[in-house]
């Protein structure tokens, strides 16, 4: 009985922390200037960044933690903003952003601190996301996801489709063609062309509208939404041709998978081509990048913000002027391959002729930015990440074999309206 | 500190005050020893429960606002299928992972009490390694094996000719799994206890009843189960608690799709559920009205077991 208790207490407990400490009444007084602690994702190789900033500074101190997944920081931020201890700086992920977004009084304003001088930097579309509409800019945009295809030369070779990546990007300026191209290499080979419909396709095509979940009035519109819809479709149809290997991004299976050549393509915003170089390392050199059938497209992005009770918003400030500004995303984009939201630096012959010996030498630069400049902005609302997950997860059950293709759509909008409600 | 002042100090006070003075603290004694206890369980047992109550009567964003919307939050939750669906998960997997466990156990302690081993206390300690594991280790263990395409379960199947079967897709499989992760960890605790109790049944009931004929069968069904009767009832009271509680296994078991344990939901337990509502969304009014019912839930399970121990209890000679 104690152990009911205990565990039907674990939320009041933690309400409990929210009520009993009051804003401010953090133990340590203003710590020294010179030191300020940085929430950030794993996975992402923040700490290389962090080491550049305090080589050229010797004299701050960043406390770096990487507290886990894109969706785990934002739960963390979210209990400490509650009632715990912030940090001074925080890396929130762009679907997670609008959440915050509602309750904007927790963040510093950042134009209180020269934003509004660095505004103009940024993508319009982007940096319009952290901006309230009263104008207060809540975060600086650190990348953004344009979208690309990867794909293995090797396995492209012995499929006898072409390898190159200017003739291969040529095989489908459509998703029509795409899937054509993954029937040649089934027919070939026996052997699944793509990894998954999902994530793969669906969130790809999604993000290639120039409405998503919410429509321009920022009301809820997936249902209606003829592009949802089209992206939905499109992925059973590509589901049911029979050419991927049914396995969900970020499983165990999909990481095997990815290094043993099971699926020949992948779905590549730009900060997959991380997650490909760490989850298979040993297939360098035989990947090549082309470009997204259907035309450009976003899909996440990040954003640096600075909590309310911050004890040291100027140090954390001082680390988003210099590590954010044009220079500054361009030396990370060189270093990490992270793409650049100002778009004054995608002309520049560094960037441009950036390649990626992982990859084939691929110009990931010019790839990269091509796919955002011909972006058509979407609103993004606090429940996208909810609509999302659930239309996604349709899906997966979809490939499972658990939910058939024909109930689907239904399927995907019963759960969202349960999820909406919850 | 509290003990009562020597005798020969307190002569000079009239005897009468000093009986009652001696009888308030013999009787006030008691409660100043378990009052530390009763502190504890106020802070972190008792205000969280009540405080839940009360959350669950709000629509409470912990970094927003918070509005008190009454009763609708569990009106909201009687017609929520993804409620209903964890509340079929639990069951089920309690169902799956305590029946075989518990018959395995009494197994498992009926021959090691009874059967000469060499070794004996090996064995009756490596029962317990399970127990004492990382449950997380034991998961992310337990979920490889079960792998679609790299787990050694499937690589057998595919030896003996199968296809391959993808546990954590269905529903049924997925339970399957968590049960076996839980039956893993618990038996061997079970175990223990049985093995305590049995090595209390004097040996000589066992000699008589292999004297008069009775079989390996016969003595444990008619000598060692009614004598664990009133642990069995134990076990059963324990392990349904522990099970209605499941969240570790679900939550690492399935990671695809975040708390969900699988893309839809097929194994998301009550505990997954109230977790994801309250931790993964922030719904903390939605996640404290499933914790309002998890433990109304838990209260007529207990109910129900006080009165079959009852019953048992009345009904041994």
């Amino acid at each position: 009985m104690k152990r009911v208790i205990t565990t039907a207490a674990i939320l009041a407990t933690a309400v409990l922390l929210v009520v009993g400490c009051t804003p401010g009444s953090g133990g340590e007084s203003a710590a020294d200037s010179k030191t300020f602690e940085f929430w950030s994702f794993t996975g992402i190789n923040q700490k290389a960044a962090v080491d550049n900033y305090t080589k050229a500074h010797p004299d701050i101190q960043v406390k770096l933690t990487e507290v886990g997944s894109t969706t785990e920081t934002a739960q963390a931020l979210t209990t400490a903003l509650a009632g715990g201890k912030v940090p001074d700086l925080v890396l929130i992920q762009g679907d997670d952003l609008p959440k915050f977004m509602q309750s904007p009084d927790n963040f510093v304003d950042l134009s209180t601190l020269g934003a509004d001088k660095m505004k103009g930097d940024y993508l319009d579309w982007v940096i319009k996301q952290s901006t309230t509409k009263d104008g207060k800019v809540i975060g600086i945009p650190t990348d953004v996801g344009g979208l690309a295809i990867a794909y293995r030369t090797d396995l492209f070779k012995a499929a006898g489709l072409p390898t190159d990546r200017d003739e291969v990007s040529k095989l489908w300026p459509t998703w029509d063609g795409f899937l054509e191209a993954g029937k040649k290499y089934v027919q070939a080979t026996g052997k699944p062309f793509l990894d998954n419909a999902s994530t793969s396709v669906f969130f790809q095509a999604v993000n290639q509208g120039t409405e998503r979940y919410y429509d321009a009035d920022r009301k809820l519109t997936y249902e209606k939404n003829p592009q949802v819809k089209a992206a939905f479709d499109l992925s059973l149809k590509i589901h049911s041709a029979g050419i991927t290997s049914k396995i969900t991004s970020w499983s165990t299976g999909w990481t095997a998978g990815m290094s043993k050549g099971d699926f020949a393509v992948v779905s590549a915003p730009s900060w997959m081509l991380n997650a490909i170089r760490t989850n298979a390392p040993d297939t360098s050199g035989k990947w090549d990048v082309a470009t997204i059938p259907g035309g450009a497209g976003n899909w996440g992005g990040s954003y640096l913000a600075i909590p309310k009770r911050a004890k040291n918003p100027k140090a954390a400030w001082n680390y988003i002027a210099e590590m954010q500004s044009p220079a500054g995303q361009l030396a990370q984009f060189l270093r990490q391959g992270s793409l650049p939201t100002t778009p004054s630096v995608y002309s520049d012959p560094q960037l441009i002729g950036k390649t990626d010996p992982f990859f084939s030498n691929a110009p990931i630069g010019k790839i990269y930015t091509q796919s955002v400049l011909g972006i058509k902005p979407f609103y993004i609302g606090p429940e996208d990440a909810t609509v999302g997950s659930e239309m996604l997860n349709t899906l997966v059950s979809v490939e499972q074999g658990q939910v058939a293709p024909g109930d689907a759509w239904n399927t995907a909008m019963t759960n969202v309206k349960n999820a909406l409600r919850g | 500190m509290l003990s009562p002042a020597p005798a020969a100090k307190t002569t000079a006070r009239p005897t009468r005050y000093r009986h009652i003075q001696q009888g308030m603290r013999e009787r006030l004694l008691p409660y100043a020893y378990v009052a530390p206890f009763f502190l504890l369980f106020f802070i972190f047992g008792l205000f969280p429960l009540l405080f839940t109550f009360y959350i669950a009567l709000f629509d409470w964003d912990p970094i927003g606002e918070r509005h008190y919307v009454g009763l609708e939050n569990f009106t909201e939750l009687a017609r929520d299928p993804r409620f209903w669906g964890a509340m079929r998960n639990t069951f089920s997997i309690w169902v799956l992972s305590t029946v075989p466990q518990l018959m395995l156990a009494l197994v498992v302690a009926h021959v090691l009490n009874h059967v000469r081993l060499r070794a004996a206390t090996l064995f009756r300690m490596s029962v317990l390694v399970p127990y004492i594991t990382s449950v997380a280790a034991t998961t992310i263990v337990f979920a490889q094996l079960f792998d679609r395409d790299y787990g050694i379960l499937n690589w057998i199947l595919g030896l003996l000719g199968f296809q391959h079967f993808d546990f954590t897709a269905s529903v049924w499989g997925s339970h399957f799994m968590i049960a076996v992760m839980v039956a893993w960890r618990w038996t061997g605790y079970n175990v223990l206890l049985y093995l305590a109790s049995l090595q209390a049944v004097p040996r000589e009931l066992y000699e008589a009843a292999a004297a008069d004929g009775a079989s390996g069968w016969k003595q444990f069904r008619h000598i060692s189960i009614p004598s664990l009767r009133p642990i069995i009832v134990f076990t059963v009271v324990t392990s349904t608690i522990g099970g209605l509680q499941i969240f570790t296994e679900p939550l690492l078991a399935n990671p695809v799709g975040g708390l969900t344990c699988g893309a839809a939901r097929q194994c998301q337990t009550l505990t997954l559920f109230l977790y994801e509502q309250g931790f993964g969304r922030f719904h903390f009014g939605y996640g404290a009205a499933v914790g309002v019912a998890l433990f109304v839930m838990v209260v007529i399970v207990a109910a129900i077991n006080y009165l079959l121990v009852t019953r048992i209890r009345s009904e041994r000679p």
